[in-house]
């Protein structure tokens, strides 16, 4: 109890310092700083340093995943590209839907989403992502799946091959480039 | 044994509950068991012929019939012949006994067609919701007569 009532004091003294009323001062706790960063030329800068490493989460959702998996192996080599696969979606920037998406697993798949830190991008891999496939009309998967998730790329194909998502990839970096991606608000 | 002499003993044993019997061919037979006594008839298949593998169990629905049919393939380890064993339920009150306490692997198999077909199982240790979201329970999507098929297309189908 006596340290929640010392907490609350040192919030007041903090907020009764009134840093409003320095001028060209910004508190740190908004978004005020990459608000205003984004209409300068350093988000150019932060732009060629995202783009640049795109690290994916390695989510195999369907038969797709096998492209996926096989993608981040040392055959292609993503590491050119600044891609390397990563094992939690807390280490990574881009979501790649491989698969149908049943409605058992639209909670696991949004909780993965939220995991990861922002920003973040998402990529349509695969038929079954983009209209339901061969799953479509079925009873137990999700269509229209980009009314739920911000995509970027969509990759048709059944599967698509390892290059189609390299060039997704590629695609993906001319978009951040151009700051046309939905991950960021500009 | 070959088949006939399983359909044989089979007919000895269950003269009444057995109500139909059918060889297909040197290694498939067929026989169509009263819902009642369906985990007699496994246990006595178990025990005395030597059918210990339970290959797979799932449901077929029949409007027509008015009916939904349990079907239980059954095969094993001494001989080349495996049993279809149907059971006809009631298509408005579809409850049977569970068959677990004699092929225990059946757990999921049951759990899988209460899912789809909504076939109740009685005494089964552990009937919830298997393949699909709880909030799906009591629609059995795999019955002729489901209707939440998703009637909105996807927008970008071409």
């Amino acid at each position: 109890m006596d340290e929640v009532e010392q907490m609350d004091v040192e919030q007041t003294e903090v907020q009764n310092v009134g840093y409003d009323d320095v001028p060209g001062t910004i508190l740190t706790d908004t978004n005020a700083i990459s608000e205003f960063l984004k209409k300068t030329k350093v988000q150019d800068v932060l732009n060629w340093g995202r783009k640049n490493s795109l690290w994916f989460t390695v989510n195999a959702m369907g038969c797709c995943g096998v492209e996926l998996l096989a993608t981040g192996m040392a055959h292609y080599d993503t590491d050119r590209f600044g891609i390397i696969p990563r094992n939690s979606p807390r280490h990574a920037d881009v979501l790649i839907i491989s698969g149908y998406v049943t409605k058992k697993y639209l909670p696991a798949l949004k909780r993965v989403w939220d995991q990861m830190p922002s920003p973040k991008w998402c990529i349509c891999f695969g038929d079954c992502a983009i209209s339901g496939g061969p799953f479509y009309e079925s009873y137990s998967t999700h269509q229209n799946i980009d009314d739920i998730f911000p995509i970027d790329v969509f990759v048709p194909g059944c599967p698509p091959r390892c290059e189609a998502l390299i060039q997704a990839f590629v695609e993906l970096q001319k978009k951040i480039e151009e700051k046309k991606d939905k991950g960021t608000e500009y | 044994m070959d088949a006939n002499s399983i359909i044989a003993s089979l007919s000895d044993k269950f003269p009444d509950e057995i109500y139909d019997t059918d060889i297909e061919s040197n290694i498939r037979i067929v026989a169509k068991v009263k819902p009642e006594n369906v985990v007699d008839v496994c246990r006595y298949l178990k025990d005395e012929l030597s059918f210990g593998h339970l290959c797979c169990e799932f449901a077929a629905d029949y409007p027509d019939r008015n009916g939904i049919e349990v079907i239980y393939v059954i095969g094993s380890y001494d001989h080349p012949v495996i049993l279809t064993m149907k059971a006809l339920l009631p298509r408005d009150k579809p409850e049977i006994e569970s068959v677990v306490p004699v092929y225990w692997n059946a757990n999921w198999y049951e759990r899988e067609t209460y899912d789809l077909f909504g076939v109740k199982y009685l005494n089964h240790p552990n009937l919830k919701p298997f393949i699909i979201p709880a909030e799906m329970i009591g629609e059995w999507p795999l019955r002729k007569d489901y209707k939440g098929f998703p009637n909105r297309t996807a927008n970008n189908l071409v």
